[in-house]
């Protein structure tokens, strides 16, 4: 039993090297690529990095919302890039790229950034640095009016 | 007066053009290989950023393309009379294969290693043959860069131990277009406690260095270990040789700040380079650093130094490569997108200064240039590969380009 209990915190204790917050089902980029397309959704693409400080910032301060991780969960298909991996992806163009050259492209020069884009990697709102719970909801409110907007007849 | 301050100007303008001025002449870009076009992608990928090499009066391209929808390793050559490269050779074999890296063996010959189906595959190519293939590694292995003294061949690679991939180096022998697999050992001791990861291998006299990113503390680092003893294959416990940056106290979040892609060259005799991309900078992004070897039992190498001038600001810079000559000259390439968009750059180091950073002309300008691979050969001359596209998603193109030596 003290075994188990151990492997368990353990586990729990793993995940502290800012990665994608805990509770949320970020998905690789080309992935997140082909459900957004299928879904017809928008991307919300995490670009962080092993170790990043104010990618746990963010996690903790930020992402432990509960209103915010509805939202985005709801809302988008989130995606998550180590800009640092070299982790191969196949784009929907078929180009193969690693994670890095995804930060690359994507100017992801610091961690974290943040961005909606379309299901076709189109960039529409760029969040860089730090978010507080207020600035999710606030970007997150943002683009849905924009949806709302451009759907409008 | 007025004469006079125009001739004090003047005076300083040329002083600065002539501080300025490259060691390099450089010819036209020429496409390495015709196959381009849609759906078609080219990379110039391998740890250490070894894709280009030069052999006797040969200059060789290692690259991976997938035009058959398969990622696939091609070799181009070009005799130094020639204008154009040869038609390309396929290296790898019927699995996905990937980041090539190129060595320059004696008489026009070279060596290859790629990561194909998770294994480390290698071959040796000659004027007029390719050589049996070699598979190595027993478990995941990838990331292959290479060194050659001509009679032995130095591989190091990544290959997962239990939970971690672990940096391995494995001695060949060259016989003629054969490779014989002798001695491999660990080069940390100490089984990984996270992941080792992008090697790169000098041989000087009678070492051998290694370097790679290690994210033992959480973050990642650049370590390096040395081998003294040719005969045997223990290295010295690996020491951190990117610092930590003053400015990191006080961080109650994260593990420590970002570095990428760790590049050795030997210069002069016996002197070696580690360039890398770091971010300890973390409002500029990714700057490209370097690291003197030293050789000593405490510090393996020396303090950090900025290559790239103070214009980069918060431009990025990624895909640091440097080389080397006997002469002892010093040269480093990334790509750089201060100008708005990615372009090569080249600083070279003179009287132990790196040079402001000089955008190559025929690598700069509309679209982007990136990916960049150099060498020097033994006249001093630098060679360059890079990857062109002219939009965002478009198709890419392997370029070359010539710098013969002014001064």
């Amino acid at each position: 039993m003290r075994a188990v209990l151990l492997l368990v915190v353990t586990l729990f204790a793993l995940p502290v090297m800012a990665e994608p917050p805990q509770g949320y089902p970020f998905l690789a980029f080309d992935k997140a690529m082909q459900q957004a397309r299928a879904e017809n959704k928008l991307l919300f693409v995490y670009f962080g990095r092993y170790g990043c400080g104010y990618c746990e910032k963010t996690n903790k301060e930020a992402f432990s919302d509960k209103q915010v991780r509805e939202a985005y969960s709801k809302n988008y298909v989130l995606a998550y890039v180590d800009s640092e991996s070299g982790k191969r992806l196949r784009l929907p163009s078929g180009e193969r790229v690693t994670e890095r050259e995804v930060g690359t492209r994507y100017n992801a020069f610091v961690t974290p950034v943040f961005t909606f884009m379309t299901a076709e990697g189109k960039p529409l709102l760029r969040l860089v640095g730090v978010q507080r719970i207020e600035d999710l909801r606030e970007a997150d409110s943002k683009v849905q009016q924009f949806l709302k907007k451009k759907a409008k007849p | 007066m007025r004469l006079q301050i125009a001739g004090i100007v003047l005076i300083f303008t040329i002083a600065s053009l002539s501080l300025q001025a490259e060691p390099w002449e450089f010819d036209k870009p020429i496409a390495v290989t015709s196959t381009n076009g849609k759906n078609i992608f080219h990379h110039l990928e391998s740890a250490g950023r070894h894709n280009i090499a030069i052999s006797a009066n040969t200059v060789a391209i290692a690259w991976e393309d997938d035009r058959d929808g398969t990622p696939r390793i091609y070799l181009a050559r070009k005799a130094h009379t020639k204008q154009n490269f040869s038609n390309q050779l396929k290296i790898s074999g019927p699995g996905e294969a990937y980041e090539p890296s190129l060595v320059a063996l004696s008489k026009n010959r070279f060596a290859l290693a790629w990561e194909e189906e998770s294994r480390i595959h290698l071959r040796i190519v000659t004027p007029t043959e390719l050589g049996p293939v070699i598979t190595l590694g027993k478990g995941e292995a990838m990331q292959p860069s290479l060194v050659s003294d001509d009679q032995q061949l130095l591989l190091v690679y990544s290959q997962r131990d239990g939970r971690y991939p672990r940096i391995w180096m494995q001695r060949m022998e060259i016989d003629g277009q054969v490779l014989k697999v002798k001695q491999a050992c660990a080069v940390d001791a100490e089984a990984a406690k996270d992941e080792q990861l992008y090697p790169s291998v000098v041989k000087l006299a009678e070492r051998i260095i290694v370097a790679w990113e290690d994210r033992r503390p959480g973050h990642t680092i650049i370590m390096a270990a040395q081998n003294e003893n040719l005969t045997s294959c223990t290295f010295q416990p690996p020491q951190r040789i990117s610092e930590e940056p003053l400015s990191s106290g006080g961080m109650p979040y994260g593990k420590g700040h970002g570095v990428s892609r760790v590049a050795l060259a030997q210069y002069g005799a016996e002197q070696l380079l580690a360039v890398w991309a770091d971010k300890r900078d973390f409002r500029e992004g990714y700057d490209i650093y370097s690291a003197d070897y030293e050789g000593a039992s405490k510090d393996l190498f020396g303090p950090n130094f900025r290559v790239q001038d103070s214009f980069g600001g918060v431009a990025q810079q990624w895909h640091a490569t440097v080389a080397g000559d006997q002469s002892g000259r010093l040269v480093v390439g990334w790509d750089d997108n201060r100008n708005g968009n990615a372009d090569i750059m080249l600083s070279w180091r003179e009287d132990d200064e790196w040079s402001d950073d000089f955008s190559v002309p025929g690598a700069d300008g509309a679209g982007e240039q990136n990916h960049p691979t150099i060498s020097l050969d033994s006249e001093g001359n630098l060679h360059l590969a890079w990857i062109e596209r002219q939009t965002a998603d478009g198709p890419t193109r392997v370029l070359y380009l010539f710098g013969q030596l002014v001064k």
